[in-house]
């Protein structure tokens, strides 16, 4: 057997941890904000005499937290403001490229300064892939969780939904989406787009006191994918999934398998929320570098390349039983007399 | 020594007293510095805690609720104005204020009192003996018609969180504890369960 010297960089293995820390910061961040906009509101208001007990524990508690950073509450919080849709983080503005395509398309027309404000999501989805869905998404850290909950209703012994649809509905519910939104000047996408409806609920609920029908659809999504299609919503439906797929087709940043340090054990495909085929170095445009595969794979045989595209399939991993078995065999047979 | 001699005279003592006038602190304007604080009782002219505005046919009715936040045991009061959307001209017909928990469990309703305007507006006071969320509705009949029209009232603090909001966080956090606490045992139940799917 050949030596193996090819070994992903050790730090490949943690990057799931890092991701899972980041799709919580972002989903902390969302609720905080709104808790911080209702803070302002209060400060800008001198009310704080006329808040309820519950509203003064709020307020001295957005108060201990912002006074090391801030002098002025009402102003300078505006530093950070919105959601994945469309926000601004210390000055620098960034969009949803959904929203822009969602917006050019409602108002006929190209602003170009909301344009710009998409760029950067969109470099960062030309090198990374639908790097977005794997480690940001708001809606990616809910669905995640109910995967976990379907392993155990699973394990418990109830039926959970494991169907396959053409992943290419969703573009076409992205260009449904883009016409509708033309044609009604509304942009029509962001009322079942997950993230948006995400954003836009823990909003309504902290700052508004109540949830609009977003969180229904929302939650309709949820149980589509427990009941009917493992991630169903994100590989069938979602059309900035579609957006961000056909923007990082050629994404130079990807997962490889190393085929002689793999043993066809399939965890990567057990494990991969969009039921690629790593194992077979299928990862393709919907891949979006969560790095799961690369985490549970048991030998290192998975590691980021740079390359504009999948390698074609390199067989069956040299430490598999697809390559043991004709040793074994040999091994096993009687010797001729 | 005589009590004349030892007594100061008249003009030093006059003397002394201006300058002594004249060496007092100034009396410096007070402000109240900080938050301000706001008298809340049910005559007071701040702001209300509900304002709202709405349409009943060709009227249009303003509601406002004093104090800002009514308190079960605090009395209060309701401001209701009734006007034509057409030409402003107020309701001088009779309003009756009818009150109910806005609850699925309650159906009871209470009459609160029928008004009168006075100077065009409807002011009928209340006292609450319990926290809650309750509907005021406001009856009256105007060119033949009748019109009743609900408006919420809060009485005491509300609850900081709805019962979706609570549904919806302890099912997140339940989910986050399982998670983290079962991570393994999750994991080799995913692999397993694709392997079965895989018909291996």
């Amino acid at each position: 057997m050949t030596r193996v010297t090819k070994r992903p960089f050790f730090l490949w293995r943690h990057l799931n941890k890092l991701r899972w820390v980041t799709l919580s910061l972002v989903f902390a961040i969302l609720i905080i904000l709104p808790l911080l906009s209702v803070y302002q509101n209060y400060v800008a208001a001198y009310a704080y005499d006329l808040l309820s007990p519950s509203e003064r524990v709020l307020y001295d508690t957005a108060e201990w937290f912002t006074s090391p950073f801030t002098d002025d509450p009402a102003k300078d919080l505006d530093l950070v403001k919105g959601t994945t849709w469309s926000g601004t983080l210390f000055g620098l503005k960034l969009s949803d490229p959904l929203a822009v395509v969602s917006q050019i398309a409602a108002g006929l027309t190209v602003y170009w300064p909301f344009v710009l404000t998409a760029l950067i999501p969109v470099v960062m989805t030309m090198l990374f892939g639908r790097f977005f869905c794997g480690w940001v998404c708001p809606a990616t850290f809910l669905y995640e969780l109910n995967t976990n909950l379907a392993a155990w209703v699973r394990r418990a012994g109830l039926r959970i939904g494991a169907r396959r649809f053409d992943k290419r509905f969703k573009y076409l519910v992205l260009g449904l989406g883009i016409v509708i939104s033309a044609v009604s000047g509304t942009v029509i996408i962001a009322a079942i787009y997950p993230p948006a409806i995400i954003g836009r609920e823990i909003y309504y609920a902290i700052a508004l006191g109540g949830f609009g029908a977003g969180t229904a659809f929302f939650v309709l999504t949820v149980l589509f994918d427990l009941l009917v299609a493992r991630r169903g919503f994100c590989r069938y439906l979602c059309p900035g999934g579609a957006l961000y797929a056909l923007l990082g087709r050629y994404r130079p940043f990807r997962i490889q398998r190393i085929v002689e340090t793999c043993n066809d054990c399939a965890k990567c495909n057990a494990i991969c929320e969009f039921g690629l085929d790593p194992m077979r170095d299928d990862f393709g445009q919907e891949c979006n570098n969560c790095s799961a595969c690369i985490a549970v794979c048991p030998t290192d045989a998975l590691t980021f390349a740079v390359k504009l595209r999948d390698v074609p399939y390199q067989g069956p991993g040299y430490l598999g039983h697809a390559r043991r078995k004709p040793a074994q065999v040999a091994k096993t047979q009687p010797e001729a007399a | 020594m005589t009590m004349a001699k030892t007594m100061p005279s008249l003009p030093l003592t006059l003397i002394l007293g201006l300058w002594f006038a004249a060496l007092s602190w100034p009396a410096h304007a007070h402000h109240v510095l900080g938050r301000p604080s706001y008298g809340l009782n049910e005559d007071s002219n701040t702001p209300p805690s509900i304002q709202l505005e709405t349409q009943a046919g060709v009227y249009f009715l303003n509601y406002m609720a004093f104090p800002a936040f009514p308190r079960p045991e605090e009395p209060g009061r309701i401001h209701l104005y009734v006007s034509r959307i057409d030409n402003g001209e107020p309701v001088q017909n009779k309003v009756t204020f009818k009150v109910r928990e806005n609850s699925w469990f309650s159906s009871a309703v209470e009459v609160l009192g029928v008004q009168d305007p006075d100077d065009n507006v409807f002011r009928q006071g209340f006292l609450f003996h319990d926290t809650g969320d309750y509907i005021v509705t406001a009856q009256f009949e105007a060119d033949g018609q009748a019109y009743s029209v609900d408006f919420p009232l809060r009485i005491g603090e509300p609850w900081p969180l709805g019962p979706v909001t609570l549904a919806i966080g302890a099912a997140v956090i339940g989910l986050v504890g399982l998670s983290l606490l079962q991570r393994k045992r999750l994991l080799r139940a995913k692999i397993r369960a694709a392997r079965q799917d895989a018909g291996r």
